[in-house]
């Protein structure tokens, strides 16, 4: 049905779409937004806590990663959707000022996606070495030349495990700053122009915390489905779902103070386009979508978090479930209702997404599971040397073991 | 009977009367003529002037609207774009200002419509425009803060590439250190 509404869609134009001049973004972009905020799981999950040597992350991290670069792949696919003719994109290239932030964007994603991939990449290696060995008689030949061509004659030795901790530790340095940058500059797309709701400077961090707040959810909810499929409570424990959830109930009280931080002072000057933004995103047109955003989005999940009845599997991943479609909902209001306020003293325009951009969306979101479970059928989908380097410390440091003595870590949801 | 061919009479020369006269004013009571230079030179700033005057006696036409229209091309559409509307004064004078943007060959139509008319009096200007087709947006506003520029985007990108290759070199460190120890086994 996407592949259909596309073809519709590269056929006749944009036209097919509910954009027109006035509301020239909407679903698309909206979704873009969305999919390069939820990227941020893998940065945060992986690399902070990595550098802040948390250990309990080991059995999340690879998880965290596959959505990173997942997430990338599908966002920047939205854009070029957005473009309507693919051959546009070179028009970025030929035509492209440094002084633009759409040229900032390409050039943070593209970095992202690069680093988000080596960083997926390199702990994997030794994985990848021992599914090589292990499946040598048993996969089929495909995948043994894969994972002898990415494991790149991974021995073991001394050398190699120094060569690899040093490229770790040089990409999980480096990609914070990069992905703080990135949605900073998704932000800087809307913050850079002159029009009132996107006229704030604290779009930024608002981006950056929307985007580690909606990846942590992602995260939440993908591993609860991947332990569901490939029976990994062993690895993953409700454990897990809690220290996730506190840093996601951490998130809904930032969200709701750069909330009340920016409509506030915006709200006490009421500068000309104010008082439309305000009437149509607290009381008019978009009024649901807001309102379920901040008591649904934030308040709920606050609350089912920090409720000890609530705050076990069940309802963290509730929690994260309406954080995520609440996180959707912010991205789609902020960019109609920005468009929506006139810059001249004209009717106020509409928008509604036609039946092609709900396909496409719909697409957008099935690919993105798609190739979730694609990476897990293939790759090992936890770090099985960490886990097995968290079990050596179990041993001598019995109270941070959470694993059972004695369970040998073993390639789920791929090998077979 | 004398009557009823002297009213047939009257008729048809009243008719003939009202017929010349609305034809007249289809047929044009005004005349416009344009001033302005034929050569111009990209971003220049003229003033068109559009003179218009009676056909018959030349006198000004004070207070009347005229639109200036040009061809234009967006979007793979072609058509005319209005570039504006003046009134012209005491002396018949409707003025615009104009700034060519693109160079070649271009061509102005400028149009007014006489009260009552359903035919416009139109004139068009033919004008050659050299130099090149640029960008003629010049931001004067702005504070310049020495080293806060462009390459000081592009070494930060660049440093990042280069942190970027320095981890592909590692992975290809592994790979020989991989490989000599298969040699050596």
């Amino acid at each position: 049905m996407g592949r259909y509404a596309y073809s519709r869609q590269l056929q006749d134009g944009l036209i097919v779409t509910g954009m027109r001049d006035r509301i020239s973004w909407g679903l698309y972009i909206t979704t873009f937004v969305f999919f390069i905020g939820i990227s941020h799981a893998g940065t945060l999950i992986s690399a902070i806590l990595r550098v802040s040597q948390a250990r309990w992350r080991t059995p999340i991290t690879r998880m965290a990663e596959f959505i990173t670069v997942v997430a990338l792949v599908c966002g920047a696919m939205f854009v070029i959707i957005d473009l309507g003719r693919p051959d546009r994109v070179l028009n970025v290239i030929i035509y492209g000022r440094w002084q633009s932030p759409i040229i900032w964007d390409v050039l943070a994603i593209t970095t992202y996606i690069t680093a988000s991939v080596a960083y997926l990449f390199l702990p994997m290696i030794p994985d990848l070495a021992l599914f090589r060995d292990r499946l040598a008689g048993r996969a089929s030949a495909w995948r043994r030349w894969l994972y002898d061509l990415l494991s790149v004659r991974w021995q073991g030795t001394p050398l190699q495990w120094r060569s690899m901790h040093a490229a770790i530790t040089t990409a999980m340095i480096l990609i914070i700053p990069i992905a703080v940058s990135v949605h900073t500059v998704v932000s800087w797309i809307f913050a850079m122009t002159l029009r009132e709701p996107w006229n704030s400077t604290i779009f930024g961090a608002f981006f950056v915390a929307g985007a580690i707040f909606s990846g942590i959810a992602t995260l939440i909810i993908v591993m609860a489905v991947l332990r569901k499929v490939y029976h990994l409570e062993e690895y993953i424990t409700e454990k897990h779902f809690v220290y996730l959830g506190y840093l996601m109930a951490a998130f809904t009280l930032i969200m709701m103070y750069g909330n009340i931080s920016e409509y506030l002072v915006t709200g006490y000057k009421m500068e000309e386009g104010a008082e439309f933004h305000f009437r149509q995103l607290f009381l008019e047109q978009f009024a649901g979508f807001y309102w379920f955003y901040f008591i649904g989005g934030l308040v709920v999940p606050g609350l089912l978090i920090l409720l000890p009845w609530t705050r076990n599997i069940w309802g963290i991943v509730a929690a994260a479930v309406l954080v995520d479609a609440a996180m959707w909902v912010e991205r789609y209001f902020i960019v109609v209702t920005g468009f929506r306020v006139p810059l001249m003293p004209y009717d106020p325009s509409s928008y509604a997404p036609s039946w092609v951009e709900l396909s496409v969306v719909a697409a957008g979101f099935a690919l993105f599971a798609l190739l979730i479970t694609l990476f897990v059928k293939v790759f090992p989908i936890i770090a099985v040397w960490e886990v097995a380097e968290d079990l050596e410390s179990a041993e001598f440091v019995p109270a941070a073991g959470r694993l059972p003595s004695g369970a040998a870590p073993e390639p789920a949801g791929g090998g077979n | 009977m004398k009557n009823v061919v002297k009213a047939l009479l009257l008729s048809v020369v009243m008719g003939a009367a009202i017929f010349a006269l609305a034809g007249s004013a289809d047929a044009s009571h005004t005349k416009l003529d344009v001033v302005a230079p034929s050569q111009l030179t990209v971003g220049d700033s003229v003033d068109i002037q559009a003179v218009l005057h009676a056909a018959h006696g030349g006198e000004a036409i004070a207070g009347a609207t005229v639109t200036f229209y040009m061809d234009g091309s967006f979007g793979g559409i072609d058509g005319e774009v209005i570039l504006g509307q003046a009134i012209t004064d005491e002396n018949g004078i409707a003025a615009l200002n104009y700034q060519p943007r693109a160079a070649g060959e271009h061509q102005l139509r400028v149009e007014y419509l006489t009260p009552g008319a359903s035919e416009p009096e139109e004139t068009t200007w033919s004008h050659t425009v050299t130099g090149a087709t640029g960008q003629l947006y010049m931001s004067s506003a702005g504070v310049q803060i020495p080293g806060l520029n462009v390459w000081l985007l592009i070494a930060v990108v660049a440093s990042v590439w280069v942190i970027l290759l320095s981890v592909a070199l590692r992975v290809v460190a592994i790979a020989n250190a991989g490989s000599g120890a298969t040699g050596a086994r």
